[in-house]
């Protein structure tokens, strides 16, 4: 079974076309990771533009800057503080009546460069956040905010998740009763307080995680002929016709497609991995996914869910690997099996879902879709399946393994029961 | 050990590709004749358990094939006409890779591979990948694999396509030596390769398994049916175009020796000729020609007799 195994592997790894396509994806994922560092970009607090490593150090002093727990008392001194800071010199009831551009200007004109890049440290925003309106700026969130609401401000935390499930993903879902228990308690059990500090090498996997996309074409091109380049070819009247010609060979070819499957996935996610968290920095493994964005549900650490975004992927390509398996036993032509999988993996990625909900719920679920933190982990994604809720995290891990559960014995059986003609 | 053919059918909608063949075939050499389309190729497919017949079936020592599956396809070696290869491989790659779906041990595998790729011609040529294989290297591999598993039921079809005079030699010289106690099962175009090697014939026409029996049966079935002309040149052409020519020879003095395959002659001062199992081939395949009788065990042939 092994030399089985083996030889399998040998097929599928000497074609022209699947050594092109796995070294010229590997290529792409090095040289898009090393374009991830160098074109990182931040502004200094002495409105320097830094670059690459520089910038990367400068975000991640930033964040240590404020790093600790944020307890209710200090989220409530930290906000008034930035009162005080923000409102020295500025009438808050003027700049509810500015534009965030006017407001900026003003907190430049006033206090000078360098606190005005401190009004609007990454830590403020954070605070703000759970009454932040979109376009304003941190100096109007903090004018509109009185103590009693500061005091409150796991209670404001709560109440995000609370007022997105009232906005229905802007009119396009209307949350069941099940749902909205579902979110509400799931964000009730996000542990309390918030550690604050920098995450940035677990946010960057999940930031790059979408380019494993390529690494699903590239398992999808190489596996495409496991069983159809056998009927194209000929050979499966001298393969069949052998003793574990439709037994053993069947196993081998499943068990070789899924191991370099999760061999190839493994280098590409080590590649978007290893540079982030060499980059970046491993810190931060433990420190909540609200540190990435504070509307987050989650109950998970910077670090599960960057493994949470991977995983997802996996179980991905592992179900498009076994999807390809199922079709190339249908058919003769490999074109015809990628072509299926392109357009599985890559047009819906482009389809528009019009506003419809379930339309929306159902692309969500291919991998151009769900790769983003904010699909997976904010948007609030969850499928009512009869008195289950089930989020997106949930639905795309029991797609694809189901999809994988099905496939692979459809693509045995058709092998099994393929006559030679 | 028996493989039997027992009303074997195979149909594509409407159209018998192999209409009921029945036959018994012991260890031996049984050649299998027929013209493109007679339905060879459907009933060694058929014979192999690569394509599964519409109605009747194959057995080995009485026990369906189908009910055997694994255990028989060990007992089996099988050539297919279009022999598929992947061209990455090495020749030694292509046998190992066969021998372990044959389930022959890693150790024996390479030597056995060795000692066949030797036999066929290819020593030397084992680390070459197949896709650098000349025609001939290929069917000569194909041969090798075919015989890797020592198998007691040999399916060749078509082995000697591609393979040069020498190579044709070579290939039923191993044939021969190998087909001892086993049941080997040849077809091909080339009516010399079997009139050589094989015990028994058996004649495919249009599904149907028109005649079986030995070489010089077949042979003595064509006898009265072959005859020699002396023709002037310019008659040769209308001749081939009217008859079914075997040979024409052209002589020093203008004339020519036309051989041809009739009922009766065709041509005045026709005489008859000792026929061969080419001429055999040729009087059988005529077109909707009716078969001579000895062996016949098929409906085609049953339905032929009638007609007679």
């Amino acid at each position: 079974m092994r030399s089985l195994v083996w030889f399998e592997l040998k097929k599928m790894l000497s074609r022209r076309i699947a050594i092109a396509m796995n070294l010229g994806v590997v290529l792409l994922l090095a040289g898009v990771m090393a374009l991830n560092v160098v074109q990182a970009r931040t502004v200094s607090a002495l409105d320097e533009v830094l670059s690459g490593a520089d910038a990367i150090a400068c975000v991640k002093a930033e964040r240590e800057a404020h790093a600790g727990a944020v307890t209710p008392e200090r989220a409530a001194a930290d906000i008034a503080a930035y009162q005080d800071a923000a409102f020295a010199d500025i009438d808050p009831d003027a700049v509810l009546e500015m534009t965030d551009a006017a407001a900026f200007s003003l907190v430049l004109e006033t206090y000078g460069r360098e606190n005005a890049a401190e009004l609007n440290d990454p830590y403020w925003k954070t605070l703000l956040e759970p009454w932040h309106v979109d376009g304003q700026e941190p100096v109007q969130t903090a004018a509109r905010v009185t103590p009693e609401m500061a005091a409150d401000w796991y209670g404001a935390v709560a109440q995000m998740t609370q007022n997105a499930l009232d906005d229905g993903q802007g009119g396009r879902w209307e949350y069941s009763e099940a749902e909205r228990e579902y979110w509400t308690a799931k964000q009730g059990s996000v542990p309390e307080p918030m550690e604050y500090g920098y995450t940035g090498g677990w946010e960057n996997i999940i930031n790059c995680f979408a380019f494993l996309v390529f690494a699903i074409l590239a398992v999808c091109v190489t596996l495409a002929p496991t069983f159809s380049f056998e009927y194209q070819s000929g050979s499966d009247a001298v393969v069949l016709a052998t003793k574990h010609g439709r037994t053993r060979l069947v196993a081998a070819k499943i068990l070789a497609a899924l191991a370099y499957a999760t061999a190839y996935f493994s280098l590409c996610a080590a590649i978007i991995a290893g540079v982030s968290l060499a980059f970046y920095g491993a810190d931060g493994f433990w420190l909540s996914v609200q540190n990435i964005s504070l509307s987050s549900p989650y109950p998970l650490t910077a670090g599960q869910a960057a493994l949470v975004s991977i995983g997802l992927m996996y179980a991905a390509c592992v179900g498009f690997a076994c999807l390809t398996l199922a079709l190339s036993s249908r058919t003769r032509s490999t074109l015809s099996v990628f072509v299926v999988d392109a357009v599985l993996v890559l047009l819906t990625g482009l389809l528009p879902s019009a506003g419809v909900g379930i339309l929306e719920r159902a692309l969500a679920l291919f991998p151009l879709n769900f790769s983003n933190f904010t699909m997976l982990f904010s948007a609030l994604e969850s499928y009512p399946v009869g008195p289950l809720v089930v989020d997106l995290v949930g639905m795309v891990a029991a797609v694809y393994v189901l999809l994988a559960i099905a496939a692979v014995p459809a693509a045995a059986a058709s092998f099994r029961r393929h006559q030679v003609s | 050990m028996e493989l039997t053919f027992d009303r074997l059918t195979k149909a594509y909608g409407v159209k018998a590709a192999v209409d009921c063949v029945s036959a018994q075939l012991g260890p031996g050499v049984h050649g299998l004749l027929g013209a493109n389309g007679a339905g060879k190729t459907t009933l060694m497919r058929m014979a192999c358990g690569v394509l599964r017949p519409t109605s009747g079936e194959v057995r080995f020592d009485g026990v369906p094939i189908e009910r055997m599956g694994g255990g028989y396809r060990a007992l089996l070696g099988y050539l297919p006409q279009d022999f598929g290869y992947y061209p990455e491989f090495t020749a030694l790659d292509f046998m190992e890779y066969l021998a372990a779906l044959k389930g022959i041990g890693r150790h024996a595998a390479r030597e056995r591979s060795l000692e066949l790729l030797s036999a066929v011609g290819l020593a030397g040529e084992e680390r070459r990948r197949i896709r650098t294989f000349s025609g001939g290297m290929k069917q000569r591999l194909g041969i090798a694999q075919a015989v890797l598993n020592d198998p007691a039921v040999l399916v060749l079809d078509e082995p000697t396509a591609g393979l040069d005079p020498k190579e044709r030699v070579r290939f039923r010289n191993l044939v021969a030596s190998f087909a001892q106690d086993k049941v080997v099962l040849l077809s091909t175009h080339i009516v010399s390769d079997v009139e050589s090697i094989a015990d028994d014939i058996l004649v495919m026409k249009a599904g149907a398994l028109a005649m079986k029996g030995t070489p010089a049966e077949l042979i003595e079935a064509a006898r009265g049916t072959v005859w020699e002309a002396e023709v002037s040149a310019s008659e040769v052409e209308k001749l081939v175009a009217r008859l079914a020519v075997a040979n024409v020879r052209h002589q020093s003095d203008g004339s020519s020796i036309v051989r041809y395959v009739s009922d009766g002659p065709e041509v005045p001062r026709s005489v008859p000729a000792a026929p061969t199992l080419e001429d055999f081939y040729l009087y059988a395949f005529r077109d909707e020609a009716p078969f001579p009788s000895p062996g016949v065990s098929s409906r085609a042939a049953r339905k032929g007799a009638r007609h007679a």
